[in-house]
This record gives C-alpha cells, sequence and structure tokens, in this order.
C-alpha cells in the first residue's frame, strides 16, 4: 500500500483536546506517594502556572520544563498509572468533537495524521484509542533514572518553535509535499509549524496566533467543548 | 546447554510429594497441562481421618482452581485423562519408608525415574516438633527412599532463604553443615540437640506442679468468663486445651531462639537449612538437585493470572497497606524477591529435566532479585497504586472511594514517630485515662469512657497482630539486603517454549498492579478477614477411576500424552 504523500499535523492541545499540561501536572501533583510530596508539588505547579500564561504565548519550552519538575523524583510506575487514570478519567471526557471531525476528514483526504502534544508519553498514549487513528504521535518524554523522573524533558521539547523543523524533517524522511499539507494549531508555538505547510489552520487560537493568523490571512477555527 | 523437557520426561516416571500445597499443585498441573510427556505421575498423598489418599486428591482436583484448565481443556473426559498418568499412593513422608506398603515401595522402587519433593511446613513460626517432623524428617525420609531405588533422582524443593540473615549475593552452593552466622555448626548435632530440647519440654509438661498450674489458669479463666471453676468437666477440657496451647508457643520460643542463635530468620529457614545439611553428606550416593524458590506468590499466567493460595509473605503486608495503616518499616532499596508460582513450576520442570537427562546442577535458585530486581520501596509504592486502582472504581464506601484511594502506604524507618509500636502506646495511654478516671465523676462519662476504652482495646488488639507480624517479616522487608544468583538455572536453553524460565521477562507494574495484588484480593484476603475465598466447582465432576495395570519404563511409551 502506498503511504500518503500528504500529512496533516494536530497540536493536541487546544485543537483536540481541551485541557493542556498544567492540569496534567496538577493532577501528578495531587496524587504523590507522600502527603508532603503532594503539599510541594502542588505549590510548584501553582508557579509554573502564571509562567505557563505568560510564556505560552511564545516559546512555551521554558513553561513546560517548569510545569514538568513537580514530576521530579516520581517514580516511573506512578507516572504511567496516574497518566492512564488522568486520560481515562479526565482527559478523556475534554476531547473535542469538531477536532474528532478534523482527524477524520483529513483521514479521508488522503492524510497521514500526525500528533504533537506538549503533554508527556504517559499521558497522551492511553488517550489514543479514544481518538480515531493516530499514524505518528510526537510528545514529550522525562528523563527516567534508576526508576524515577529527573523532572527533565527530554530534548527536543515539544511545543518550541522547533516544532516547525521537526514538521520540515518528518516530510524529508516521509517523502511528503509539505505544500500540499495541513496543519492545525492553537497557540502562537505553533507559527512555525504553521508556517511550514501549505494549508494552515488556527483552530481556538491565543491572541499571538490569532493575530498571526489574521495578517497570513489563514483560516481560524472555533468552537468549545 | 540445550534441553528438551519433553525428551527428558518422556515416558519417564515421578513421584510427588506435597500435592496438596500451593507450589505442588500448580507444578504437577503445569505438567499435565503442556505434555511434559511424563509417563506416570505417582501422587504420594497422606490419609486425613477417614479420607483415604485417592478421595483426597479427587476433592483437590474437584475444589481447587488449580485444576481449572485441565477441567475446561478435558471436560467430562478429565476422569480418564488423569487415571491414566496419575497413581495416587497413601504415604506420609514423616514416615522411615514414607508409610508405604513394602508391594507399592518394591514397585516404586523399581519405576521411578525421578522424586520431587515438594511436602514441607511453609508457616515462618511453627511448632518445632512439626518443623522438624516436615521438613527435617520428611527430607530424610525421602532421600533414604530415593537411595533405596533404582535408578530415581531426588529434586528437592527448599528455599533461597536458607541463607539466614546474610546479606550480599547468595550464591547457588550447597554448604555442608552451614550456619549463617559462620560460627562452627554441626547439623547433626544440633538436630539431635533440638530433639533433647523437645524431649525435656514435653516432659516439663507432664510435671504435677506444671499441670497445677494449669488446672489454676483454667479455673481462672472460668470464673473470668463467668462459669463455675468447680465443672470437673469443663476444667478437664480447658486444661487440655491450655496444655496444647501453652505447649505449642514452647516449641515455637524455643525453635526461634535456636533458628535466632544460629543466623536463620524463623523456624521455616532454620528447619529447610538442617535438610539441605542432612542431604549434603549423601552426595554421591545418588543424584540429586536442589531447587531453592525466594518468595513464591501468585501465578502470572498459569493456571491463570493471580492464582494465589492461603496465606503467604505479601499477602498480609499488603493487606496491612490496603488500609488505614501507612508507615510500614521498609529499607529503601532492598530486594524483595518475588517469584510467580508458575515460573517456580517452570524452574522445577527444568531442575527435573537435567537430572534426568543427565549435566545437571547440585542447586538452583529460583528469585527475581539477581536478574529483575524488584525493591521494597517499589513494591510498596506499587501496592499502593494497585490498593488506589481498585478502592477509586469499587470501594465500599465513598470514604474508601475518594480518602482511602489516595492513603498510600509509604516505607518509613523502624523508630518512625508514626510506628505501630509509638500507635500502639498511644492505645494503651489513652485505655488507660479512660478506665482510670476519677470515682466522682458522673456514672455517665464513665459509661462512656468505658465505651472509648473497649473500642479503643479493639483498635489496640489489631496493632498487636499487625506488630507481631511486621517483626515475622522484618528480616525480608528490613534487615537484610538478600540477592540471590539464578545463574544455573538460565544456562539452560529450554526447547518448549511453555517450560522456559526467564525472570528477565517479568514486568513488575503489570503484575503488581494488574495480576498480583488483584489476585490476593481474590484468593488471600478474605481468609484474613475470615471469609472463605471464591469456590471453584467443576462442571464435571472427577472420580478416579481404578487404576490401570502398572507399567514398566520399558513398556511404557516415549511419550505419556500419546497413550
Amino acid at each position: 500500500m502506498n503511504t500518503p504523500k500528504r500529512a496533516a499535523f494536530f497540536r493536541a492541545e487546544g485543537v483536540l483536546v481541551s485541557r493542556g499540561v498544567l492540569a496534567a501536572t496538577a493532577y501528578y501533583a495531587a496524587n504523590a506517594h507522600k502527603f508532603g510530596e503532594r503539599a510541594l508539588r502542588l505549590g510548584l505547579v501553582a508557579l509554573s502556572a502564571p509562567l505557563q500564561g505568560l510564556l505560552g504565548q511564545n516559546d512555551r519550552t521554558l513553561a513546560n520544563r517548569l510545569a514538568f519538575l513537580a514530576a521530579r523524583r516520581m517514580s516511573e510506575d506512578r507516572l504511567a498509572e496516574l497518566g492512564e487514570e488522568y486520560a481515562e478519567d479526565i482527559l478523556k471526557d475534554k476531547i473535542l468533537d469538531r477536532g474528532v471531525e478534523l482527524i477524520k476528514r483529513a483521514r479521508a483526504e488522503g492524510h497521514r495524521i500526525v500528533l504533537l502534544s506538549d503533554n508527556i508519553s504517559e499521558v497522551i498514549e492511553p488517550l489514543l484509542p479514544h481518538l480515531p487513528k493516530i499514524d505518528d504521535l510526537v510528545c514529550n518524554r522525562l528523563e527516567i533514572v534508576d526508576g524515577e523522573a529527573t523532572g527533565k524533558l527530554l530534548d527536543p521539547v515539544v511545543g518550541s518553535h522547533g516544532d516547525g523543523r521537526w514538521a520540515q524533517g518528518y516530510a524529508e524522511r516521509q517523502g511528503l509535499d509539505l505544500q500540499a499539507c495541513t496543519a492545525y494549531g492553537s497557540h502562537g508555538t505553533d507559527l512555525l509549524l504553521l508556517a511550514a505547510v501549505g494549508k494552515p489552520c488556527a483552530v481556538n487560537p491565543d491572541f499571538t496566533l490569532r493575530r498571526s493568523a489574521r495578517e497570513a490571512d489563514w483560516p481560524v477555527i472555533e468552537y468549545q467543548e | 546447554m540445550r534441553l528438551s523437557i519433553r525428551e527428558s520426561y518422556a515416558g519417564r516416571h515421578v513421584l510427588l510429594t506435597g500435592a496438596s500445597g500451593f507450589l505442588g499443585k500448580v507444578w504437577l498441573t503445569q505438567m499435565l497441562q503442556n505434555d511434559s510427556g511424563v509417563g506416570k505421575f505417582y501422587i504420594l498423598l497422606r490419609r486425613k481421618a477417614t479420607r483415604p489418599a485417592a478421595a483426597r486428591f479427587e476433592r483437590i482436583v474437584n475444589t481447587s482452581p488449580a485444576f481449572k484448565p485441565l477441567h475446561e481443556k478435558y471436560g467430562r473426559d478429565l476422569a480418564r485423562f488423569l487415571s491414566e498418568r496419575i497413581v495416587v499412593v497413601d504415604g506420609d513422608i514423616s514416615q522411615p519408608g514414607l508409610g508405604l506398603d513394602a508391594e507399592t515401595s518394591a514397585r516404586l522402587g523399581r519405576d521411578l525415574d525421578l522424586v520431587v519433593n515438594c511436602a514441607g511446613l511453609v508457616d515462618f513460626d511453627p511448632d518445632l516438633r512439626d518443623a522438624l517432623t516436615t521438613n527435617v524428617d520428611g527430607t530424610i525420609h525421602v532421600a533414604d527412599f530415593v537411595e533405596g531405588c533404582e535408578k530415581a533422582a531426588l529434586l528437592h524443593i527448599s528455599t533461597c532463604y536458607v541463607a539466614g540473615t546474610r546479606n550480599g549475593r547468595n550464591g547457588e552452593v550447597l554448604v555442608p553443615d552451614y550456619a549463617p552466622n559462620g560460627e562452627p555448626f554441626d547439623a547433626a548435632a544440633e538436630l539431635a540437640s533440638a530433639r533433647v530440647r523437645i524431649a525435656e519440654i514435653e516432659a516439663e509438661f507432664e510435671t504435677q506442679e506444671k499441670a497445677d498450674e494449669i488446672a489454676a489458669e483454667a479455673k481462672a479463666q472460668l470464673v473470668q468468663r463467668g462459669r463455675s471453676p468447680d465443672n470437673a468437666k469443663l476444667v478437664a477440657t480447658l486444661c487440655r486445651r491450655i496444655k496444647r496451647d501453652t505447649l505449642k508457643n514452647a516449641m515455637i520460643e524455643e525453635g526461634q531462639e535456636r533458628a535466632q542463635k544460629w543466623g536463620w530468620t524463623n523456624i521455616y529457614t532454620y528447619s529447610k537449612s538442617l535438610a539441605e545439611s542432612v542431604l549434603a553428606p549423601r552426595v554421591g550416593k545418588f543424584k540429586f538437585s536442589l531447587l531453592r524458590p525466594a518468595i513464591v506468590e501468585s501465578a502470572l499466567a498459569y493456571p491463570f493470572p493471580g492464582w494465589n493460595q492461603g496465606f503467604n509473605t505479601c499477602g498480609p503486608l499488603s493487606y496491612m497497606l490496603g488500609g488505614w495503616l501507612r508507615e510500614l518499616p521498609l529499607r529503601k532499596g532492598n530486594p524483595f524477591d518475588i517469584v510467580p508460582v508458575d515460573y517456580v513450576g517452570n524452574a522445577m520442570t527444568i531442575g527435573g529435566a537435567a537430572l534426568l537427562h543427565g549435566g545437571h546442577e547440585l542447586v538452583y535458585q529460583c528469585g527475581t532479585s539477581d536478574k529483575n530486581p524488584l525493591t521494597i520501596d517499589r513494591a510498596c509504592d506499587l501496592t499502593a497504586l494497585a490498593h488506589r486502582k481498585h478502592l477509586r472504581r469499587k470501594g465500599d464506601t465513598v470514604v474508601d472511594r475518594l480518602i482511602l484511594a489516595r492513603w498510600d502506604g509509604v516505607e518509613a524507618e523502624i523508630d518512625h514517630t508514626l510506628s505501630v509500636t509509638n500507635l500502639r502506646k498511644v492505645t494503651k495511654g489513652v485505655v488507660k485515662v479512660m478506665r482510670d478516671l476519677p470515682n466522682r465523676w458522673p456514672k455517665m462519662v464513665h459509661r462512656g469512657a468505658k465505651k472509648v476504652a473497649d473500642k479503643v482495646d479493639k483498635i489496640d488488639d489489631n496493632l498487636d497482630t499487625i506488630e507481631r507480624l511486621i517483626d515475622l517479616y522484618l528480616p525480608f522487608i528490613y534487615e537484610n539486603h538478600f540477592i540471590f544468583s539464578t545463574d544455573n538455572l538460565l544456562k539452560y536453553d529450554v526447547v518448549e517454549e511453555p517450560f522456559r524460565f526467564d525472570p528477565t521477562a517479568l514486568n513488575w507494574r503489570t503484575y503488581w498492579i494488574n495480576v498480583h495484588i488483584p489476585g490476593l484480593r481474590k484468593w488471600c484476603y478474605p481468609l484474613f478477614e475470615g471469609r472463605t475465598p471464591e469456590q471453584y466447582r467443576p462442571r464435571h465432576k472427577f472420580v478416579l477411576e481404578d487404576e490401570a495395570p502398572a507399567e514398566t519404563p520399558a513398556a511404557a511409551p516415549a511419550h505419556g500424552g500419546s497413550r
């Protein structure tokens, strides 16, 4: 079977699910092993929240790194179990129907479906069975040493301007024609990703992306839960 | 080394002791289910009261979930299938000659190729007499019997923890007259000395002085219960019970002292190590191997995921962590050598095949601490996650679902502020205060205080049980750092996939959360709560058919499964 020569890139947060990284890290923090840890980690998430808001308009690398510091020294087992729990109990209900429709439409048009997520694999992978078939998932990964997370996100951090460069490399490896590709983004960080493809689309855009989309005359789609 | 299980066992005759135990049943059914090729299994079972061995075996097959896969595979044909392959033998390993009649003994002596001694008392601190009778005398009798056989080899099931309180890596070696504390030790002398002491303690309980002491205790108990101390029949009954219990406690105490003196963790490991020492001088007289499993726990896959039986090491510990107790003394980083029962079954199969095929080792250790270690703190975290998963969805009350599910048990130092010992100080203090209220206070307050005192007293009783349990398990969860090498089992390249032993393939998270703790919840926790675990009732009741004429090994076909 021939591989489709076109791909549709979807940013998970804002396009497919209405919850971002902070909700996941807060869930991890609130369910750490020891009571004392829970309080400390929640404090850390609370501190990173305003930074996420401030920095998230442009490059979320630092914001994501800070948010996932809350998972520092958490066991790999706990990360996986809580991730699964969070995806099943919370994130699944936050899937945006219109986003799902966009995936289905892209698939029907013969696009290869690529999902980019700021969340870590432990959270986003258990969500995949609840989404239409995804061909490739690109998400953040926590560094694990001796069965515990160090709190460091492995490079390249997804959710940065590097996502646009990554899409170009991906297109080369897969033999895709980027001009025929589509991308759906929702944050200022997605600007380079959207600019890299022939058919960009801003979904529920934040301030930065909305302004850029207007200037570049990109289509803007708005929908809610 | 290449090892084909089916080729090794083809048409061979195997005697199994301890078939009513957790491990024995799983191994037997595994061998039958996977067409091991064994010609005939002789199952040595002890007659119990009026129930002969054959009837006991039928009951086991008809009630034990371990036989479920066989029932499902053969249905109505199971009776024929088992009757063709199994001969139940009335015997008792605590008796010389295994309690067999002369004819059976002679026939088995000619026919047997392998004896698997799985019988043993696995309680940590049993009556010393029972431990020595089953674990030491039983081994001596089995070894004597095998030595008298024409060609039989012996696979003796021991335990990794014969190593005692010895930290670090424990190799697969049999050290004659081994004592963990490294002091000069003579197993035969120790055994003789233990027996002398047992006789002395028993004699102490036959003296008039002791009888008077027991009678006084019985009468005091009757008075306390509001019964008449002049009822001779009642006093006599109570005296018998008190004598039995105190004698047992004295034997347990004696056993614990002996075990601790030489550096063993408990009476079980002490007696198992003595059994190994009595086997050691027989090296060269007949072929034998020792298989030492670590902590045998729920099945990963066979007979079905999660199958477990009775009280075990993980059961009480994980049960405690599932409740309101939070701090358990656990030493971070210590290996917790758990091995699923079906892994041990495969290790037994491999050990037996090596004895039959040639190229066997004297000692095999079967654990996970060497190749795929699980640390005690990780086990604690996984237990908390497993309880959380269950309680969030299936907790009985809102409190269970919302609070207890998130009340994770954590590892703590032994002298932690909230240790059970400290909690008991609080409960005792509360009881004392409630019971010693000034007399001038109103009666209503006294009544209320009495109620509180009674409730706290009950809590204290539970904490007492927990404290004693923790003491029992401390050597395994806190005090020692055990690693048991398993190189000998892994040197075999087993041809048949279902019989392989690969500790590295075990995914601890999946096993612990989805298999082991749910298995304990189903099969073991009900026992702690005084409930009966789910009963198994096969669709077609198994009745052992008349024994087929005994076959000589020469006449047996290549594969038992093809008969």
